[in-house]
């Protein structure tokens, strides 16, 4: 069932109306949902984010799927990237100390090592994902998407009852 | 291309307002669960909230039903309270921190029954590592035991025979020296003979008392009177000689009889080497009371200990940034830094807690709401977690104002003071008129009740060292037997002896006064355990034992003169004859010879005063 969704979300996001630019910015927007630990208050303004911006939706969701094994598995890294930056950098005390007496921005949890460090991996790795994946949706529209759209498995995706709701978020 | 997507406001707000409706319907839920969460990481067991209502507008929390589990008795509360009434700063929530100004508390109970464990499957790493700790520290505190068992068989006199004696020894050589002494002085008598010189001694004192001077000339009598005076020389030296023996003998005889009277000294030796193999137990008193009470005292102050090491983790000095384990989630918990900075608001504060307890009388025993019914007054400031930040030091006073049972006197005071390094702790505590749960003394075969208790607490701590004394004392103890009475016909030196030893002592006693001191450091302290059931144990035990010792003793010595008495004898018996023989005979020698030379000066003086002229 969770394979299908992401098979889905796959070939909804690939050949939807938007631009590989837009459905780009999906998957980069949505990797910080996957890669970050989920209930914190950045990935709250994310989602809006994703929501509000004409972004693909539907990329977003790929990206958040496509993250969250990978989440899991680079806790360790995540932890130690925090852990050196809140710990072991006397100078950026100063800067954590305000960060975390500020309201609102004090409840980001930004002081624990693993949510500041996925968010730091996501900041850093962002933009690059961003241009590998805009270039390889055009590669995939220009090569695969003509041959893909006759197949039997393609049609079924596309007429799934999610199709409609998945229509609002479509980019413009 | 439009950079906002309009039509998805609509959704979002859906979106929005239903977070809206679940932090409504949930928030209540979340305060409970995350007021349970950070009690149980606190106090490592079960924390329990019946329900919360979180009213943010009026920044108030109201908490229904908390039960705090102790951790040291997992079916019992620390305390239980029927309403907690908190009034929180809505705004520093806003900076993650929770700023409680006054607290109200209503339905106290202490150490009530749990109908569940309330132990934690797993503790907390911060509330685990710390019990461990302390468990181990208890786990090395070195308790003596009050072993019955030693005592037993203290008058086996088995193990004294005559080859374990000195004396024996020592007398049976004596004789042998006095039998060799003997033929020695027999061969030197016989060497000094004197029955030649005296005969020739006698014959010339006859010659002279038969001797004429006119017939025998001026010339005859001189040389008469010549031998007699050569005869007289010859008899000094004789005696002389026979003095000169008689000395010796008289040394060797005193060295014999010396030895002999030494005889005392290695029979007193003997008595104590056959006492010394009756394995006597050591009755020191101060190793009694540890025995009797250590367990119960290591009961009582491991939480004192938990709950100090406790206070240093939550409440820690300083503003170094300082972590934690971050939340449980199915994500990695990773670290969670906490960046103090002075002047602001500390990221936890009760900042004024009063409360007029009213503590109900339907609690069970042991300390529980029964046992310390009454109105009970408490008054705390400054808890947080950041007492640097808050800059001034934790205080608690609480008294008992009044009741119908329990306690007659209640008061605590105590004083946390983390603001700076090295932090410095102070509690003391006073209770009187206190029941307490009976307390199970296996060392003694006994449980001690203690009713109408006094209890005194006072502890310092400065940095990582802490002194501290408790004193339970009461005149209304009582003692229940554990097990099967002790017989009292028990044979001398058995283990139904000795217990019952124990028992009569024990159970006389009405007065128990019990002291602890705790010093050194306080991840190690050391344990001092003073107590008068100790001494009185000691002391019995020391009295009745001392009684069976002295018969022991009687009984060691009466064997050891059996073994012994024949051979001294012997020893005495044979200085006795030597002197008899050889003493008398030298003796009699030299009055033999004295007499002889007695008669013959007087027979040469007798012949020249015969003589009409006077010779040279």
């Amino acid at each position: 069932m969770l394979l299908l969704k992401l098979l889905q979300q796959l070939v909804r996001a690939l050949n939807s109306d938007g631009t590989p630019g837009q459905v780009a910015a999906g998957l980069a927007l949505g990797a910080a949902l996957g890669l970050t630990p989920l209930i914190n208050l950045h990935n709250l303004v994310i989602f809006a984010v994703i929501t509000l911006a004409n972004v693909s939706f539907p990329g977003a969701m790929l990206g958040w799927a496509a993250c969250v094994p990978l989440g899991f598995a680079l806790d360790p890294v995540f932890d130690a990237v925090g852990r050196r930056v809140l710990l072991d950098v006397p100078a950026l005390v100063p800067f954590w100390t305000g960060v975390n007496s500020m309201p609102v921005l004090s409840l980001a949890n930004l002081n624990n090592s693993i949510v500041l460090g996925s968010l730091l991996v996501w900041l850093v790795a962002g933009l690059p994902l961003f241009f590998v994946a805009r270039l390889a949706v055009a590669k995939y529209r220009e090569h695969v998407y003509q041959r893909l759209a006759q197949t039997r498995v393609f049609k079924a995706v596309t007429v799934s009852k999610l199709y409609n709701l998945y229509r609002l978020f479509q980019p413009e | 291309m439009r950079v906002v997507r309009w039509k998805a406001l609509g959704p979002l707000l859906v979106f929005g307002t239903l977070i809206g409706v679940l932090w409504w319907l949930f928030a209540d839920r979340a305060t409970k669960q995350a007021v349970e969460y950070a009690g149980a990481e606190i106090v490592g067991a079960r924390v329990d909230v019946r329900a919360a209502d979180l009213r943010l507008a009026q920044g108030s929390v109201r908490l229904s039903g908390l039960a705090v589990t102790n951790p040291d008795q997992p079916m019992r509360n620390l305390f239980e309270a029927d309403e907690i009434v908190a009034h929180v700063r809505t705004l520093p929530l806003l900076e993650k921190k929770i700023i409680i100004d006054t607290v109200a508390v209503r339905g106290v109970r202490f150490g009530t029954a749990r109908r569940e464990s309330g132990a934690l499957p797993q503790r907390s790493a911060t509330s685990g590592r710390l019990a461990r700790e302390v468990s181990a520290w208890a786990g090395n505190v070195r308790i003596p035991s009050l072993s019955v068992a030693g005592l037993a068989g203290v008058v086996d006199i088995a193990a004294i025979n005559p080859d374990s004696l000195r004396t024996v020894d020592l007398a049976r050589s004596l004789v042998a020296r006095g039998d060799s002494l003997e033929t020695g002085w027999r061969t030197e008598l016989s060497q000094v003979d004197p029955r030649p010189r005296l005969d020739s001694a006698r014959a010339l004192v006859e010659r002279l008392r038969v001797a004429d001077p006119v017939r025998l000339g001026l010339a005859g009598v001189r040389s008469l009177a010549e031998s007699g005076r050569s005869e007289l020389a010859a008899l000094d030296d004789l005696t002389g000689r026979i003095g000169r023996l008689d000395d010796r003998f008289a040394a060797d005889l005193a060295g014999l009889r010396g030895d002999v009277q030494g005889l005392a000294d290695a029979r007193a030796a003997d008595y104590a080497r056959a006492l010394g193999m009756l394995k006597l137990p050591s009755l020191d008193a101060p190793d009694l009371s540890p025995a009797v009470f250590g367990d119960m005292v290591l009961e009582k102050v491991q939480p004192i200990l938990y709950w100090l090491r406790v206070a240093e983790q939550y409440l820690p000095p300083g503003l170094d940034p300082r972590r934690r384990t971050g939340p449980d989630r199915a994500r990695g918990s990773g670290v969670t830094v906490t960046f103090p900075r002075p002047q602001a608001l500390p990221g936890f504060l009760l900042a004024y807690a009063a409360a007029d307890l009213e503590l109900g009388g339907g609690g069970s025993g042991g300390g529980g709401g029964g046992a310390g019914a009454g109105q009970y007054a408490a008054r705390l400031t400054g808890l947080t977690t950041q007492p640097a930040v808050y800059g001034r030091p934790l205080t608690l006073m609480a008294e008992r104002l009044g009741g119908v049972v329990g306690p007659r006197e209640a008061a605590v005071s105590a004083v946390i003071n983390h603001v700076s390094e090295p932090i410095r702790d102070s509690v003391h505590l006073a209770l009187s008129g206190l029941d307490l749960a009976a307390v199970a003394l296996p060392a003694v075969g006994a449980r001690l009740g203690l009713e109408d208790v006094g209890m005194q607490l006072a502890l310092a701590r400065m940095g990582e060292n802490v002194s501290a004394r408790i004193l339970w004392r009461t005149n209304r103890a009582t003692w229940t037997r554990e097990g099967t009475e002790p017989d009292p016909t028990a044979a001398i030196g058995s283990r139904a002896w000795a217990e019952a030893i124990l028992w009569r002592t024990v159970s006389g006693l009405r007065s128990v006064e019990i002291e602890a001191r705790m010093s050194g450091s306080i991840r190690a302290p050391g344990l001092a355990i003073r107590s008068n059931v100790g001494q009185a144990v000691a002391q019995s035990l020391r009295r009745e034992l001392g009684a069976q010792v002295a018969r022991a003793e009687q009984r060691v010595r009466a064997e050891v003169d059996r073994l012994v008495e024949g051979q001294v004898e012997d020893a005495r018996r044979r200085a006795d004859d030597l002197q008899a023989r050889i003493g008398d005979a030298l003796g009699g020698k030299r009055q033999e010879v004295a007499q002889v030379r007695s008669a013959l000066e007087a027979e040469v003086r007798g012949l020249t005063r015969r003589l009409p002229v006077r010779i040279p």
